[in-house]
């Protein structure tokens, strides 16, 4: 179909010539759309496109497309994949008076029961690693590690995050009570009873809220014959061009962070494509405002 | 951050809205000034709350729904105030602003909290894409009021169909400056100039209609309320495209939540 649309324009522009003057810009915004029409005819029949799923330390030097495996003629080689995430404004800690009755921690389940009860001291906004004040109770604390989905070893009793998924989010904080002591403790925010007693004062609720996605980061080496040449960051709307190839950050899987998605391009239409537009653009512009101005005159 | 310039700019907006509407009944010469100080006071306090916006986020407030809808109504404002200037047609004044409260209003209805840009967004394109792309929407929308009582009114009358096709033109140069910097950022960010999605393939769609209005004016000789038509479809494609494909399909430009 686009062939036969870009046959009739063909001959419509044709129709028209030799040019005159006016309609130069009417000549250029339909030939444009030529332009761009077969820049993309040359990116479908030259043009490479293939997904990479590269694990961390692996070396990757060519690619499958259209069932053949192509060499890049390099190689390129992730080093580490980085994912970050931005603590949303409405998680924080909640700090209320540790309950003498252990009937009252039950009730206060969500954040607006704390928060209304008669025991509510302060809340405490989650910035890691800086040191907080807890309302004037003469007690500090710091958010010292997070982890999204909290796995102990139950042998070693090291903490790790099983996926980047938040199924168990923990918050480790350090407490420093008015008198200097220092006392660390998790805290769950599934499980709101279930942390180490850290104060005989208080009591700390971890209210979690959704993150999102800072960042997503491909640490890359390109390697060629053997010789390490460029070391690069490739993220969203920074591609990594190497040899006429682009390599773009595409996915990931916050339950496995030790692979990324790269998406391997070379498409040849391209300049054609941008050149389409750049005449696209002047043509309109003659059309509409250089040609009637040109008239009044 | 304090929603005070909104709430300002929202109240000179319908106030601008009343005296144009009142402009409409009564001969007054004081009616279109203190409409037109109105509508200059809410653009004013709406480019305040924009730059505001962004100095506080550390980015450009062109990132979702409410902020958005925001920006549209402020360029339907410089819109509103250049076509009074210069047609003095008191029903397309009255019904710009009206459609300009609308979107502000809706805008005052969504979340205003200040969410960190997602990475994708993260890119000087944005500033361009989305400008370029609401400065087109707003221009059409002037353009729907005008065709919209072209077809409402006996007979013809140049003047009106002459506006239209000018801020249609307008409007559609915009509107191709918007899709091709969305199709070179979508290129520098995914490796791919065109993909399909809902939006591009919507705002190809209203492209294409706009496409068949200027060329039917040109080589038909279309004007007056066939004209018109085809400009209502266009600004129905155009509303497709920002709010149905937002809320009805999902794809790469789902960041209206």
């Amino acid at each position: 179909m686009l062939v036969l649309f870009s046959l009739n324009l063909g001959v419509c522009i044709l129709n028209r010539l030799p040019l005159k003057n006016r309609s130069l810009g009417s000549f250029l915004a339909h030939i444009s759309v030529l332009i761009i029409l077969l820049g993309a005819l040359i990116g479908i029949i030259f043009g490479q496109k293939a997904f990479l799923k590269i694990s961390e330390t692996e070396e990757v030097n060519s690619f499958f497309f259209h069932g053949k495996n192509i060499p890049l003629g390099f190689s390129i080689r992730l080093n580490d994949f980085i994912y970050n995430e931005n603590i949303d404004a409405k998680e924080k800690l909640l700090v209320y008076q540790h309950a003498k009755l252990e009937k009252d921690v039950y009730d206060l389940g969500s954040e607006q029961a704390i928060m209304q009860s008669q025991g509510f001291l302060a809340q405490v906004p989650v910035h890691m690693g800086i040191e907080q004040a807890i309302g004037n109770t003469g007690y500090k604390i710091k958010a010292v590690r997070y982890v999204a989905d909290f796995v102990m070893d139950t042998s070693t009793k090291n903490v790790f995050s099983r996926s980047a998924e938040p199924n168990n989010p923990a918050l480790q904080v350090e407490l420093k009570d008015p008198k200097g002591k220092v006392k660390s403790a998790w805290l769950f925010a599934r499980f709101p009873d279930m942390h180490q007693e850290i104060s005989a004062d208080l009591q700390i609720k971890y209210n979690w809220a959704p993150r999102r996605p800072k960042d997503f980061i491909s640490k890359v080496t390109i390697l060629k014959d053997g010789k390490e040449i460029l070391s690069r960051d490739i993220q969203v709307n920074e591609p990594l061009n190497f040899a006429g190839y682009n390599f773009f950050q595409s996915s990931y899987d916050t339950q496995d962070l030790s692979w990324s998605g790269l998406q391997i391009v070379k498409d040849p239409g391209v300049p054609l494509i941008y050149a389409g537009f750049i005449l696209l653009i002047v043509g309109l512009v003659m059309i509409f405002y250089v040609g009637p101005l040109m008239e009044n005159k | 951050m304090s929603s005070t310039y909104l709430n300002l700019s929202f109240g000179a907006y319908f106030l601008a809205m009343v005296f144009y509407a009142g402009n409409l009944f009564f001969k007054n010469k004081i009616l279109p000034l203190a409409a037109r100080f109105f509508i200059a006071c809410s653009i004013f306090g709406l480019s305040i709350y924009v730059g505001l916006r962004w100095q506080i986020a550390l980015r450009p407030p062109l990132s979702n729904m409410f902020e958005s809808l925001v920006v549209f109504a402020w360029a339907i404002a410089i819109f509103l105030i250049f076509v009074d200037l210069k047609y003095k047609i008191k029903v397309i004044n009255a019904l710009t602003a009206l459609l300009g409260l609308l979107a502000l209003g809706y805008a005052s209805l969504l979340d205003k909290e200040i969410a960190p840009l997602m990475p994708a967004l993260r890119s000087n394109w944005l500033t361009l894409h989305v400008l370029t792309c609401f400065i087109g929407y707003a221009a059409l929308t002037v353009a729907f009021v005008s065709s919209l009582i072209t077809l409402f009114k006996k007979g013809q009358d140049h003047n009106l169909d002459e506006m239209s096709h000018k801020i249609i033109a307008f409007g559609f140069l915009f509107l191709t400056l918007g899709i091709i910097s969305g199709s070179v950022w979508a290129n520098s960010a995914w490796g791919s100039y065109w993909g399909w999605d809902p939006k591009e393939t919507w705002s190809l769609i209203t492209w294409v209609i706009y496409a068949i209005y200027l060329h039917a004016r040109l080589k038909r000789g279309w004007k007056g309320k066939k004209a018109a038509w085809l400009s209502v479809i266009g600004f129905m494609a155009m509303i497709f495209t920002y709010f149905g494909v937002s809320f009805l399909l999902s794809g790469l430009h789902s960041y209206t939540q």
